[in-house]
């Protein structure tokens, strides 16, 4: 490892064979992917739904000024149609607000307590790194000593040497092979783990889409007169708007 | 329709065939990534335990070096492999990341295709055979004809692209085959949106006419078997199983080119065309959404001669309003400051009309455009690009197809209408209000000074003309204005009309859309109640799972520190515990250097006991303790509580040797009920000093490390254990006791049994 400029040799034996290695970093790269993707759509669900509360607030109170308006005082006509609006918009919201508490229930809390995992791993595999450099390092003194003439104090220091290797080595080999266990298990358990998220994402929406389409058909059906395609609601407005334009009173001098 | 079964794609995953083509060697750990990841675990974990940086392993390797200089450096030539051997590397794992994502993408070509050919099955299976079934019955379900109109214009425009596909002759891993996929999809894209748009826009009598067959109950219950057992092998009980289909299945088309796309190199050859198939699906959809509003809109028309409100606001005029004058009078004193007069009372009326109109436009739109606004920002999420690599689960896959639907063109054309039948207007109509407003103002002006001059009976020149500005003024607004506010309010009534139109037809799409999916769905048998129970118990049990897994790893991870057990540690840990008490012990988590008076310098692992958690000063980041000897200062993030598992260090000066096994994670000092194995009971011990040692007086006796020693006697004149008498060179004096180590005699053969 050339990252690390330390002076001491390498060990003679490769430690960990390639193939371990490479499993092993593959496994974690699938991870640090996952965690990349579980982070972002945290995000952007939270961001979502927070516009999605926003909206329909406003749109609550687009009916609501409406309805305080002094206009409705004057008219009847205008009065309940308004009430009306402002009916279906508060119904709308407060679907909408259940929609919202059952997603953050079910699928943002979820992600989050899913990405709360990772540190820790990532953790556990830093240390598994730092076994293996203490692995390395007290593997490579004692092939030192190894290979040094056999005198009293290089004995001593080599059975020294083998003694904490040791422990070491068999930490680095435990934590090893509890990381090549736990992080495809981890990585699959996302399957099930989200399963009930997304069914119930969907199922909520189905819900609130259900209930907002019978709101405003009903609401539809009694404000609008119906049978205009966009087309020509289009210039009926610009019709409008050109008779307001052709009045004196408009032109501004 | 199925989709690719969930094996094929977690064999993709662990394609090992792939993996062992490509050799590699050591792991990369980039620095930026050693920074992330770590906030709440590093706050979560005692403060004593820190991440070992870089820097401290460069640390401890220097001070490794330091113990020992016979050690080696390096060769250029070693170095020089290395950078080698990484940029292979590298270069091998690009390679065979591309190979993965080659196999994603034709892997979902295949799906789509795949998918095609059981989709078009199913449609046959049903109009063919189903259908031909149901005529059977006596008697036969009414209009049943409606049922299947236009979806025969669906099933052949499936099966040419098919015939196209087979016609091409190429196998599906062929690059090729893809070119030829987006060409033939291109080439059939205006019969596809023709097809679907008629089909689609027709569905909604489907819809009904199944309700209708639903409440009839002998009726359906015959129906229903009759689908059952034309269709054995499909799991369906409803008509709208099968009809539904084309539904998804345009929605589908751009989910499958995008996730193609996702899995294709941007220099294949087929890229462009591959991007502009996904761009034209989407486009489909879209218009396919507009088409049906505007089908939905003539067919619904109604003629009524009732009148509807909105006839009733269209007789209104200004005028008439104006007539309900009282409240509107005081309007305009409250909002705009001026006082109305008594004898203008037509007037005021209009002008207070107008203000409260354009109060309500203008808040119309400060509320319509911070709607848009929220619109925007939640459209301007993705969720459906993380998607978790779940591709291939079912529930998932649904779920996105529905968010893709949504942000890519039902929510997108949503805006569009929003803004042209709803904002824009609104816009206009509030500039034009500007010019009313002035002239209003204008004309109070001008009244103000026609007052001045009013009961004069001769008037020059002057005051003639400002008489006649302030009447041509006055009547022209009163002409105008009445027209003015009945438009305008129009106008306003249009806009909100619409706006509830675009509401309902946004929650229509999105009902359709998500509720071709219910059924389809593993709990969709669960009432609402009940699924949201589940549900929730579910969501608890996986956080519960999480949970004891964060666990379990910081179990691992606060374990205490390996280390070679030898009987200096456990004397020292052993004399430490006498002295000060088994709840003072800490261990090194990491090797301090002395770098003041009094601090310590120690390696990582030793043990100490804690004399005061401050120092002189107050300074709680340095702790007093015991080294067993020596007293000083160390950094208090460098200690951790050192746990004993047991009390009793193993009586014997026999090496202690660990046993083998997997098994838990070993700590020193293991709990007692362990075998010792039978090798290692020589009786036979050589004594060594263990570190170096410098006499302080004439008493003493210096050591090198490792150099031989004899105990002459182990505790000193007083009985203190804590030195040792001992013979090195000739020459005898005290050492400390725990300088010393103790060691078979027998230990030059690398053979010797360590397990």
């Amino acid at each position: 490892m050339s990252w690390i400029p330390f002076k001491i040799g390498q060990p003679r034996k490769q430690i960990v064979s390639k193939t371990v290695e490479r499993d092993f970093e593959r496994e974690y790269e699938k991870l640090q992917k996952l965690e990349e993707q579980t982070k972002k759509l945290h995000k952007d669900m939270k961001k979502s739904t927070e516009a999605d509360l926003a909206m329909s607030k406003a749109a609550v109170k687009i009916s609501g000024d409406l309805l305080s308006n002094p206009l409705c005082e004057q008219d009847q006509a205008f009065l309940e149609s308004m009430n009306a609006l402002d009916t279906a918009m508060k119904r709308m919201d407060a679907f909408n607000q259940e929609k919202v508490n059952q997603i953050q229930k079910t699928v943002i809390d979820p992600l989050k307590k899913y990405s709360s995992v990772f540190p820790s791993l990532n953790m556990a595999v830093k240390r598994r790194e730092q076994a293996l450099q203490d692995y390395k390092r007290l593997q490579s003194k004692v092939e030192k000593y190894e290979e040094k003439e056999k005198t009293g104090p290089i004995m001593v220091k080599l059975h020294q040497a083998r003694e904490e290797l040791k422990p070491v080595r068999e930490d680095f080999e435990a934590k090893n092979k509890q990381l090549l266990d736990e992080m495809p298990k981890f990585y699959n358990s996302r399957i099930d783990y989200f399963q009930p998220s997304f069914e119930a994402l969907i199922r909520a929406q189905v819900a609130y889409f259900t209930e907002m389409h019978n709101i405003f058909t009903e609401l539809t059906d009694q404000i609008d007169q119906g049978g205009l395609t966009d087309e020509q609601r289009k210039q009926e407005n610009e019709a409008k708007l050109n008779e307001l334009r052709a009045l004196s009173i408009v032109a501004d001098d | 329709m199925r989709p690719c079964s969930v094996t094929q794609w977690t064999n993709l995953h662990q394609s090992e065939s792939l993996a062992q083509a490509f050799p590699s060697c050591t792991p990369r750990f980039s620095s930026a990534r050693d920074t992330k990841g770590v906030p709440d675990m590093a706050n979560s974990l005692k403060a004593n335990v820190r991440l070992m940086a870089k820097d401290e392993i460069r640390e401890e390797k220097e001070e490794a070096k330091e113990i020992d200089d016979t050690l080696e450096e390096p060769t250029e030539e070693e170095e020089e492999e290395d950078e080698e051997e990484r940029k292979a590397r590298a270069a091998a794992e690009e390679a065979a990341a591309r190979e993965r994502a080659a196999q994603r993408q034709h892997m979902t070509v295949e799906e789509l295709v795949q998918t095609e050919r059981n989709y078009l099955k199913h449609l046959q299976l049903c109009t063919v055979t189903i259908h031909s079934n149901l005529q059977k019955l006596q008697p036969p379900p009414p209009n049943l004809e409606n049922m299947f109109q236009n979806i025969d214009e669906v099933m052949d425009v499936s099966s040419r692209l098919l015939s196209l596909l087979d016609q091409a002759q190429t196998h599906h891993s062929d690059p090729k085959y893809l070119e030829t996929l987006c060409e033939s999809f291109l080439s059939l894209s205006q019969d596809i949106e023709m097809a679907y748009k008629e089909y689609l826009a027709n569905y909604n009598n489907i819809t009904s006419l199944e309700n209708s067959y639903k409440q009839k109950e002998a009726l359906w219950a015959e129906m229903v078997r009759t689908i059952k057992s034309s269709a054995p092998d499909v799991n369906a009980s409803t008509l709208s199983f099968f009809l539904v289909m084309p539904v998804q299945r345009i929605a589908r088309y751009p989910l499958l080119l995008q996730t193609i796309q996702k899995h294709t190199d941007p220099q294949h050859p087929a890229y462009l065309i591959l991007e502009h198939a996904a761009h034209t699906a989407v486009q489909i959809n879209c218009r396919i959404n507009e088409y049906k509003r505007f089908r939905e809109v003539a067919d619904k028309y109604k003629k009524t001669e009732n009148l509807t409100i909105k006839d009733k606001i269209n007789r209104l005029s200004g005028h008439s309003i104006a007539k309900k004058t009282a409240r509107l009078s005081q309007y305009i004193k409250h909002e705009t400051g001026m006082v109305p007069k008594l004898k203008d009372e037509e007037f005021d009326a209009l002008a207070g009309f107008f203000f409260v109109l354009e109060r309500g436009v203008s808040e119309l739109h400060a509320n319509m455009e911070a709607y848009l606004h929220y619109l925007q920002r939640f459209l301007s999420c993705s969720p459906e690009e993380a998607d978790l690599d779940l591709e291939g689960e079912k529930t998932a896959l649904f779920s996105k197809e529905i968010t893709v639907a949504l942000r890519q063109w039902i929510y997108p054309s949503y805006e569009n209408r929003l803004k042209t039948l709803v904002f824009k207007p609104l816009c206009s109509l509030q500039e034009l209000m500007a010019g009313p407003r002035n002239l209003i103002r204008k004309r109070q002006d001008k009244l103000l000074d026609y007052e001045l001059i009013e009961e004069k009976s001769n008037l020059n020149f002057d005051e003639q003309a400002i008489a006649n500005t302030y009447k041509t003024m006055n009547t022209l607004l009163l002409t105008e204005l009445p027209q003015f506010n009945g438009k305008a309010l129009q106008l306003l009534w249009a806009t909100l009309e619409a706006f509830s139109c675009l509401q309902r037809d946004l929650a229509a799409d999105m009902e359709q859309l998500a509720t071709s999916f219910t059924h389809q769905l593993p709990h969709s048998y669960l009432e609402t109640g009940e699924f949201w129970k589940w549900a929730e118990t579910s969501v608890l049990e996986g956080s519960r799972r999480m949970e004891s897994l964060c666990q379990s790893v910081q179990d691992e991870l606060n374990a205490p520190i390996v280390q070679a057990p030898n009987p200096i540690c456990e004397q020292r840990l052993k004399a430490l515990t006498a002295k000060h008490g088994s709840e003072k012990i800490y261990q090194l988590t990491g090797p301090v250097v002395g770098t003041r008076d009094l601090d310590l310098t120690l390696s990582k692992g030793e043990l100490v006991a804690v004399v005061s958690e401050m120092d002189t000063r107050g300074d709680r980041r340095r702790w007093l303790v015991d080294a067993g000897g020596p007293r000083g200062y160390v950094p208090a993030s460098k200690l951790t509580r050192y746990h004993q598992l047991t009390v009793d260090p193993p009586q014997s000066p026999h090496l202690n040797v660990m046993p083998t096994g997997p098994g838990p994670r070993r700590h020193s000092y293991t709990p007692g009920a362990q075998p010792l194995p039978t090798i290692v009971t020589t009786p036979c011990f050589q004594v060594y000093a263990g570190y170096d040692f410098m006499a302080r007086s004439g008493q003493e006796l210096s050591l090198r490390a490792g150099e031989p020693v004899r105990v002459v006697e182990p505790h000193d004149k007083r009985g203190n254990k804590e030195w040792s008498l001992v013979e090195a060179r000739g020459k005898r004096g005290y050492v400390p006791s725990n300088y010393l180590a103790i060691l078979p005699s027998v230990i030059a053969s690398p053979t010797f049994p360590y397990r």
